[in-house]
């Protein structure tokens, strides 16, 4: 278990190291920043006191060691755009982009298991059809699409809840989030519904298909002669085999839409960290997309760790070895 | 117990519903916000459109960019290298302290200390140095001749003394030192986010309606909009094309439409040898057709403005002629409207050498205004009715800019505006030949270089009189435009639009959206 651990930590220092290196070589296989950002009165002169200042004149491997001390003493840059510590940049907008993953998350599973093994289990009935029927509009219809759909609907024309933006941040248990408003959820609740559509019709698909099989075997057929209550079996029997893949998709889902909310971000002008991403990609703002991109590969090993311990869980076949 | 909850959260909704409705708060969806507080890290336009409702210009402009006074009343060269300026009395800061010239030349002297990546020095590239005569009097020497110092000044904000050269980003973000003399005090801002902002009511510009403004940052056309119909915002700026025939039809809404400053300008690369080869019957040839002024004109006469204004810019633009709009210090009355005949186009092009055209590549920007891709393909097409294969691709703006830096492109188009209303700057950049040691030509991406023409501009640069200053520009204006050093192709048109009936708003051709210009309808 220990040496497993090691292990799942070594390959995450390596990720991110290769990372850092990709984001280095894109930045300069596009193109001087500087010429992205400058001003068009700035002269040749000014052009290139800046690029000395922002040591743009150095050959890549040396920017790439400097930035390298620069981490080794624990600082991560400063965002060329705004002037602010990338730190603390993307920190300020992190905790929007988590409240919006999280409740839409929660609605996923929330919806999305329940009606999956409603579909599994009466396959025929004509709500598990409907059920399915909108699993494939969710993720087969395109998420800005339906931002805008429940913009429209929602604030154009009933007016009942605000078109876009966070709402006010209140405090719970010493955290600032606007989950703890009214105000806070009257704003989230649509881009959440919006963020949630295609991994809800996901879960719903992968439940059914689990349910529809698992109802098949043998074990539900001996527990059924046992005389357990379809409840029973449903509960403590065949939701636990069937989820091992769906919890394999969920961590894959949960890093992907925590790492990658920009739609919806940009459509519910929604403060997060997606948005902030975009824009630095535009501008080459090098050292906000770095940190960014190694906070994504830390969350993703994370994720992938908890998952594997949640498997283990799960299954007490599946061991967790240090060596293979 | 339920229902009572129940009942005070439908109340609270409904306040929330009303809150962008109350009396003197306005509240504007903006495209672009500032990316710091500080009015010295950054020359970004919406940068300075967002700050000058905190601090006030030395010159201010009026809605054609021309000069008008601002913190300084009156300016005047006393020797060739010495301007004097005749500042504005009883203006106070937002701290309640006296404006005076001490608080000027520190704001000019911190610039050079603190400025960021997008350098606000270039405001202050002519000073040498600034001497205090009184409180109200100041005196800026300058390296050589500055004609157009008071042109840069119209982005010189000015904080108070007491600032302090310590003072960042993040002493100005949290408002400790957010200290202006402007119509409105700073409440709070964070990046990408809302800017709010409290009547100042000290102003010496005096009263203006709205106690309160927000400008929320929505980069998103479609939610900007969405949040205009949804009453979340009083006002949006830059409607998308897309939309605006449906919005102006719509009764409960109002556009605003104004020209801007940008213009489309083709351009060609007269360099001896072409960065992308151009290439006849299938085959690269060394030279270059683009040094020949009759293709250039070719190029010219084929393209059909009338269509790109009414057809592919759906009425947005005007059909330009020249690098800047009508009414900017050096525009030309001389060069006339431009004329669309491809049968002399052709026969330009076969006294040139070329009767069966040739074929060429055609690079432009695809995110930078509205209309940049759309215009480069139509003129794809434009020209290939003179016989020419024009390869045209739209790029991201983050990929074109660095490469048309390295001068990767035969030939291009990107967007230029003149933000400061007058020709030096624009002229100066694009058009002038190359001199990195008095920082001309330094937009000049074509290798274009003529004399007569350098020779009329500098004269100009050296010109102090704003009459004869603006002569000379005139005839350096005309004649670039005569030897087609850029193709100017349309000038683009902004719209903005407010729900129906509600405000009144001059739109400004500097696309700035000044909370204190506007005020409720009548």
């Amino acid at each position: 278990m220990f040496g497993y651990l090691i292990q799942r930590l070594a390959q995450a220092v390596v990720v991110v190291f290769a990372m850092s290196i990709i984001v280095f070589v894109g930045v300069y296989a596009i193109g001087n920043p500087i010429d992205v950002l400058i001003d068009p009165g700035a002269t040749q002169e000014i052009r290139a006191k800046l690029i000395a200042q922002y040591g743009l004149d150095q050959p890549l491997w040396r920017q790439y060691l400097t930035f390298l001390g620069n981490v080794a003493r624990g600082d991560m840059g400063t965002s060329m755009v705004y002037n602010i510590p990338v730190v603390d940049l993307v920190f300020s907008r992190l905790p929007a982009t988590l409240e919006l993953v999280f409740v839409s998350v929660l609605i996923a599973v929330g919806i999305g298991i329940p009606a999956g093994l409603y579909a599994g289990y009466r396959p025929d009935s004509y709500a598990a059809k409907a059920i399915m029927a909108l699993s494939v509009l969710g993720f087969s219809v395109p998420t800005f699409w339906i931002g805008m759909l429940l913009i429209m609907t929602f604030a154009v024309n009933l007016g009942i809840l605000p078109s876009g933006g966070r709402g006010d941040v209140g405090s719970v248990l010493g955290i600032h989030t606007s989950l703890a408003t009214l105000d806070g959820w009257s704003h989230v609740i649509m881009p959440a519904i919006n963020l949630s559509l295609f991994k809800m019709g996901l879960m719903i698909r992968l439940t059914r298909a689990g349910m529809v099989e698992a109802m098949r075997t043998d074990y539900v057929k001996f527990a059924r002669a046992q005389g357990l209550t379809d409840r029973q079996i449903v509960f403590s029997h065949v939701l636990r085999n069937i989820s091992i893949p769906i919890v394999t998709v969920f961590g894959l889902e949960l890093g992907s839409t925590l790492a990658f909310a920009v739609v919806t971000e940009s459509v519910f002008t929604w403060p997060g960290v997606g948005k902030l991403i975009i824009d630095s990609i535009l501008q080459l703002d090098r050292p906000v997309m770095v940190t960014y991109l190694v906070l994504v590969v830390i969350l993703f090993v994370l994720i992938n760790l908890t998952v594997d311990l949640v498997y283990a869980r799960l299954d007490p076949r599946v061991r967790l070895k240090g060596g293979a | 117990m339920i229902s009572n909850k129940l009942r005070s959260a439908v109340a609270a909704l409904a306040l929330l519903a009303a809150l962008p409705a109350a009396a003197a708060d306005l509240t504007i969806g903006l495209r672009a916000g500032p990316d710091s507080i500080d009015p010295h890290w950054s020359t970004l336009g919406s940068q300075a459109e967002a700050l000058r409702h905190i601090y006030d210009t030395l010159v201010d402009v009026d809605d054609k960019l021309q000069l008008k006074p601002g913190l300084a009343v009156s300016w005047e060269p006393i020797d060739d290298t010495t301007w004097e300026f005749k500042l504005r009395k009883g203006v106070k800061f937002h701290d309640g302290t006296d404006f005076t010239a001490e608080d000027v030349k520190f704001s000019i002297e911190r610039i050079p200390v603190v400025t960021g990546p997008m350098p606000m020095t270039l405001y202050t590239k002519y000073v040498d140095s600034v001497e205090v005569v009184d409180d109200y009097t100041l005196r800026v020497k300058t390296k050589g001749i500055a004609p157009a110092l008071p042109n840069d000044f119209t982005r010189l904000f000015v904080v108070p003394s007491e600032t302090g050269m310590e003072a960042g980003n993040e002493e100005f973000n949290s408002g400790e030192k957010a200290i202006g003399t402007g119509p409105y005090k700073f409440v709070s801002w964070e990046p990408k986010g809302d800017l709010v902002l409290e009547k100042f009511d000290d102003w010496w510009g005096g009263d203006v309606a709205w106690d309160r403004v927000i400008r929320k940052e929505i980069p998103d056309d479609a939610a900007r909009v969405a949040a205009l119909r949804s009453g979340e915002v009083d006002l949006i700026n830059y409607v998308p094309a897309s939309d605006y025939l449906a919005m102006k039809n719509d009764s409960d809404l109002e556009t605003f439409v104004s020209d801007s400053i940008y213009i489309l300008n083709v351009q060609p690369n007269v360099a001896d040898e072409l960065p992308q080869k151009v290439k006849v019957d299938g085959k690269e040839i060394d030279e270059n057709p683009l040094q020949d002024v009759r293709v250039r004109k070719a190029l010219d006469l084929a393209i059909n403005r009338d269509v790109l204004v009414n057809v592919v810019l759906e009425g947005l633009g005007t059909p330009a002629n020249q690098l800047m709009p009508e009414g900017f210090f050096g525009y030309s009355d001389k060069i006339g409207p431009k004329e669309y005949d491809v049968e002399k186009g052709k026969e330009l092009l076969a006294e040139a050498g070329y009767p069966d055209g040739f074929e060429i590549d055609f690079t432009c920007t695809n995110n930078r205004v509205p209309g940049d891709a759309v215009v480069c393909e139509a003129l794809a097409q434009m020209w290939s009715r003179l016989g020419l294969k024009v390869n045209a691709q739209a790029l991201n703006g983050t990929v074109f800019f660095p490469a048309a830096a390295r001068r990767e492109y035969s030939m291009s188009m990107s967007a230029w505006g003149t933000l400061t209303g007058e020709a030096a700057y624009t002229y100066g950049a694009l058009v002038h030949t190359e001199d990195p040691e008095r920082g001309l030509g330094n937009f000049n991406r074509t290798s274009y270089s003529n004399p007569e023409f350098d020779k009329v501009f500098d004269e100009g640069t050296r010109t102090l009189d704003a009459e004869k200053r603006k002569a000379l520009y005139e005839e350096a204006s005309y004649i670039a435009m005569e030897d087609r050093a850029l193709i100017p192709t349309v000038i683009l048109q902004t719209v903005w639009a407010a729900k129906d009936g509600e405000l009144s708003f001059a739109p400004r051709v500097d696309q700035e959206t000044r909370a204190y210009e506007i005020t409720p309808a009548e």
